[in-house]
């Protein structure tokens, strides 16, 4: 019986933190124009993606995952996929300005904007698994 | 001083306070520093914020010291609508230590998207006593700070309270501005009307590559004027308490924060000074842990 229940336990818990590779994304979620092509101003300075990685880690990994590959159970983006990384800085950095409160995704207006760059300067590393991992890494 | 309670839960509440005092309240991240004002900022969905905050009290002549701890629940149910329920006492001295009563607000973002100002509705009802100092808002006239609590606690007041809330972030500063409407349903009182005003600024903008706990970008300072305008009975600004206050956060880890504020009263009916603190735990993902424990699908 104890067995069973562990192997549910497991299960649910696998079934709650599974990548969310069927993401996709919402066609009517679009930066504007002028937002979309805005481009990074910390684009000369790469090291700030470490400082992107303490705020992702922070404030996106709960629902993202650490790897940024998402939660399937939360609908959450899987922020590794294509169809995520295709989109420009400008857009990346309209979303996580605005959020899109009808899928939870909530407003990170709170957060200066160079720091929400820097987001999006740490989301450019995310790698699926396999691949190349992220060349910035928290110094402790 | 001399501690009495008049009552079994002033009792409770007292070994509540205490307790309260004795640890470490808890706090969150990037939390706004005002203690007052309300910005457009909304709790996370699904987050949980758990916060201890004090009002320390530094009377006029013929009033009494108080300290007025409280305890805020804040979740976010929705990306656009925060709920938060508090409990609160209030210990004068020379006098008793009582519990003040509950409040259960909620917040309402009216627009989907950042705009240059950023509407919030915000609802509140009020189970209170007229021994409550904590002060979350000032409205009306100036609150009794001089009659003994034996006679606060009996004077109940059933209170609804709406703000309209305006707020929005210019080059990382966030401004936001609160109007306040209350009735008081326990007594004939008319409506009474209050604001709150706040400015805030992180000392940096960029996020350090390193876990730290003093980085500037950790500190948030900022200032807020909080006052009363009457009532429907007599509207202005004459008779009524003010406060400007100098803001501060400081983000101690990644779910933990500390605020301070003393404010300065600025007429006879406000307390001399009023020294704030605030400590706020969040737990992230709350109602999804809960649903997973229960085996319920979110």
């Amino acid at each position: 019986m104890k067995t069973r229940l562990l192997g549910v336990a497991i299960l649910s818990l696998l079934t709650a933190f599974a990548q969310n590779l069927g993401y996709e994304p919402d066609r009517d979620w679009r930066a504007p124009a002028p937002a979309a092509s805005q481009s990074n101003p910390l684009l000369a300075k790469p090291q700030a993606a470490a400082g992107g990685q303490k705020l992702f880690l922070r404030n996106c990994a709960e629902c993202h995952r650490a790897d940024g590959a998402g939660v399937e159970n939360k609908h959450s983006a899987d922020l590794q996929l294509p169809v995520v990384q295709q989109q420009s800085d400008g857009t990346l950095f309209w979303k996580i300005t605005n959020g899109h409160a009808s899928r939870g995704m909530p407003s990170f207006s709170k957060l200066p904007a160079l720091e929400r760059w820097q987001l999006v300067l740490f989301i450019r590393t995310l790698k699926p698994a396999g691949s190349q991992a992220p060349d910035n890494t928290i110094r402790n | 001083m001399q501690l009495s309670c008049n009552y079994d839960v002033g009792r409770i509440c007292a070994l509540l306070i205490g307790c309260l005092l004795g640890v470490p309240a808890l706090m969150h991240a990037q939390e706004s520093p005002f203690f007052v004002t309300y910005t457009h900022h909304m709790e996370e969905p699904g987050n949980l914020e758990i916060e201890s905050s004090s009002t320390f009290g530094v009377p006029r002549q013929g009033q009494a010291a108080y300290i007025a701890p409280y305890l805020e629940l804040e979740y976010g149910l929705t990306a656009r609508w925060t709920t938060e329920l508090y409990a609160e006492g209030q210990s004068s001295w020379g006098d008793s230590a009582v519990f003040t009563g509950w409040r259960w607000e909620n917040r309402y973002k009216l627009l989907s998207r950042e705009h240059w100002i950023n509407p919030v509705l915000y609802l509140e009802y009020e189970d209170l006593n007229e021994a409550s100092r904590i002060q979350k808002e000032v409205e009306g006239g100036g609150q009794d700070l001089s009659s003994p609590n034996r006679e606060l606690v009996g004077e109940h007041a059933h209170e609804l309270e709406a703000k309209l809330i305006l707020s929005g972030d210019y080059h990382d500063w966030n401004v936001a501005e609160n109007f306040i409407v209350a009735k008081n349903f326990s007594r004939a009182e008319g409506i009474s009307f209050g604001y709150a005003f706040g400015v805030s600024h992180p000392l940096a903008t960029l996020a350090s590559g390193e876990k730290c706990r003093w980085c500037k970008e950790n500190f948030t300072v900022g200032g807020e004027m909080y006052g009363g305008l009457g009532s429907t009975m007599g509207f202005g600004v004459r008779n009524t308490a003010h406060y400007l206050a100098p803001v501060m956060s400081w983000l101690i880890s990644d779910s933990s924060s500390l605020r301070f504020s003393p404010a300065i009263g600025l007429t006879h009916e406000s307390s001399a000074l009023l020294f704030r603190f605030s400590y706020v735990y969040e737990i992230q993902g709350i109602g999804g842990k809960i649903s997973r424990l229960l085996g319920i699908r979110p």
